[in-house]
């Protein structure tokens, strides 16, 4: 294909050829869904076996190695080798056949997952394949409640969940979830069976905000908000779980809180920059947030910062609430 | 024998508390505090509630003791009180509604579960429920003196026999088993429940308010 000119016109002949048919309905065309890894022999429409045809792949012809008379043979198909097929007349260069070859696999077990971030409004579910299937896929969802089934919403976004709005509170009977996955090649399912109360996981606590105390070299103020998703914090009140280490440390300080959504750190390492996160739980029931966006802070010094390993044994000697060992003095200094 | 004679006796009992005259009370607890003590109640009986339902469901067998158990609920199973209610209903409830639809629910529990008590096959079993039967009753009484306090009359009505007259007697064993499942069951949402309206409860009563009661009683 050197000349521009020749090939030039042969695409706009076959562009041609596939208006006429087109037009006049003389082939089929449609979309094939086949395995990867499978054989697949394409007929040449209605032509016989022993008819002179040729083959088209996305435009390009195919090697007359593939062909078992009219027929294609595609041995072990792989994804590379979706696309348009067109099979056309020897000599009229009629267009006979043509079809959309996808190669994918049928659906692996979905991966669901249930969740109530907004106790006692309802709950959520979301799902995705755990593996791309390469084809389109069609997803079912039922939601039973002993003998009842409920319906849920499909969200706009994300795509891939939908909710429901809890009619009882306080129920004794589980709620049965199944996703079914489909397509042309197979279908899978899996069902999660669970209890109201089971699920019930917040969303992590917003607009964390930690801050030096003036004059208080070891204080560090943390405040918080309930997460906006939490509907009712009157009546279902949440309780905070606080972490915190300096920087240059591995390992987290704890502080649960029941009540409040804020606290003081009164035994930060003076000088050394803080990194905290909040998680939330409901009083009562489920299971606790992930953790909230991380914050970094510093307590208040007097003067620049002085990164001092004087200071730093001087801290450790004094009465501290923390319970870890400070790290050998050479282990500071390398790292401050 | 004689336990059947006991907690009928202690039932009945229970039947006569509506005569408790909580100003007796030594310990002068404000509503708020007695809220405050029937709230942490329920949770040390929720946490109880998980090794005792664990270790009988375990002595019941499979089914009964496989996590994704989940059978549907017969008809005989309603005597049982139920915690579920609907999310409005629930939160318009009054605080005396509240309150007297918990000590109904574990008045009935107590009995069912002293029931229980009577028949269970091992010692250690025995123990353990006998041990969470008093903690139950210590509940009971503790919502009777909430509502004393504010000035509420206890529920009328007997807290019943174990079964009440006209419900048969389960005809057999696995039927029997199904409803200790659904007893422990319940008994298990109840608590959940019940944390969740001593909160409600101990947000709208302020201790102030036993304060105005009283002087509107005239004490």
């Amino acid at each position: 294909m050197a000349n521009p000119v020749p090939s030039a016109c042969c695409v706009v002949l076959a562009a041609v050829v596939v208006v006429y048919a087109q037009r006049h309905s003389q082939q089929d065309s449609h979309i094939q869904y086949e395995r990867v890894g499978a054989d697949v022999t394409m007929k040449c429409g209605s032509m016989d076996w022993d008819a002179a045809v040729t083959w088209t792949a996305n435009g390009t012809d195919i090697d007359e190695s593939h062909l078992n008379g009219s027929y294609l043979i595609l041995k072990n198909v792989d994804l590379t080798q979706s696309g348009q097929y067109s099979c056309y007349e020897g000599s009229s260069w009629h267009l006979k056949y043509q079809t959309y070859l996808r190669v994918g696999t049928p659906p692996k077990d979905p991966v669901l997952m249930c969740r109530s971030n907004n106790y006692p409004k309802g709950f959520y579910c979301s799902w995705h394949l755990p593996t791309p299937t390469y084809i389109p896929n069609s997803f079912n969802i039922s939601v039973v409640h002993g003998t009842r089934e409920m319906v849920c919403e499909k969200d706009v976004f994300p795509k891939n969940r939908c909710h429901i709005r809890y009619l009882q509170l306080f129920s004794t009977v589980k709620y049965k979830v199944t996703l079914t996955v489909t397509n042309a090649l197979g279908k899978n399912s899996t069902t999660l069976t669970f209890d109201e109360f089971a699920i019930v996981k917040p969303d992590p606590p917003e607009s964390v905000v930690a801050k030096p105390v003036p004059n208080n070299p070891r204080r560090l103020e943390v405040s918080w908000q309930n997460p906006s998703s939490w509907p009712d914090p009157e009546s279902f009140p949440l309780k905070f779980f606080l972490r915190y280490r300096p920087l240059i440390l591995d390992q987290w300080q704890h502080v649960e809180l029941s009540d409040g959504t804020s606290h003081t750190i009164t035994d930060a390492y003076a000088g050394k920059e803080y990194i905290i996160q909040v998680a939330a739980k409901d009083n009562d029931i489920g299971t606790w947030s992930d953790w909230s966006v991380a914050v970094h802070a510093t307590p208040w010094t007097e003067e620049p910062k002085h990164l001092t390993t004087e200071a730093q044994v001087t801290e450790t000697t004094s009465a501290s609430t923390s319970s870890f060992m400070p790290p050998p003095t050479t282990k500071i200094c390398d790292k401050g | 024998g004689d336990s059947w004679g006991i907690f009928t006796f202690l039932c009945a009992a229970l039947c006569n508390l509506p005569a408790l005259p909580a100003l007796n009370c030594t310990e002068e607890l404000g509503a708020g505090q007695s809220i405050q003590k029937t709230y942490d109640l329920t949770r040390y009986l929720e946490h109880q509630l998980r090794t005792l339902a664990g270790t009988y469901l375990n002595y019941l067998g499979p089914p009964f003791n496989e996590p994704d158990f989940n059978p549907p609920r017969l008809a005989r199973a309603e005597r049982v009180p139920s915690a579920t209610v609907d999310l409005d209903l629930w939160r318009g409830l009054t605080d005396n509604a509240r309150l007297a639809a918990n000590y109904r629910a574990y008045s009935r529990l107590l009995c069912y579960l002293r029931a229980l008590d009577g028949q269970a096959g091992t010692a250690e079993l025995r123990h353990r429920l006998g041990h969470f039967c008093s903690s139950l009753q210590g509940l009971v009484l503790s919502i009777a003196g909430v509502m004393s306090s504010l000035g509420y009359p206890l529920p009328a009505g007997p807290a019943g026999p174990p079964a009440p007259p006209g419900t048969p007697v389960a005809p057999n064993d696995f039927l029997k088993k199904m409803d200790d499942f659904w007893l422990l069951k319940e008994l298990q949402t109840w608590l959940w429940r019940s944390a969740k309206d001593f909160n409600r409860l101990k947000k709208k009563v302020p201790p102030a308010v036993v304060t105005l009661r009283l002087e509107a009683r005239g004490f």
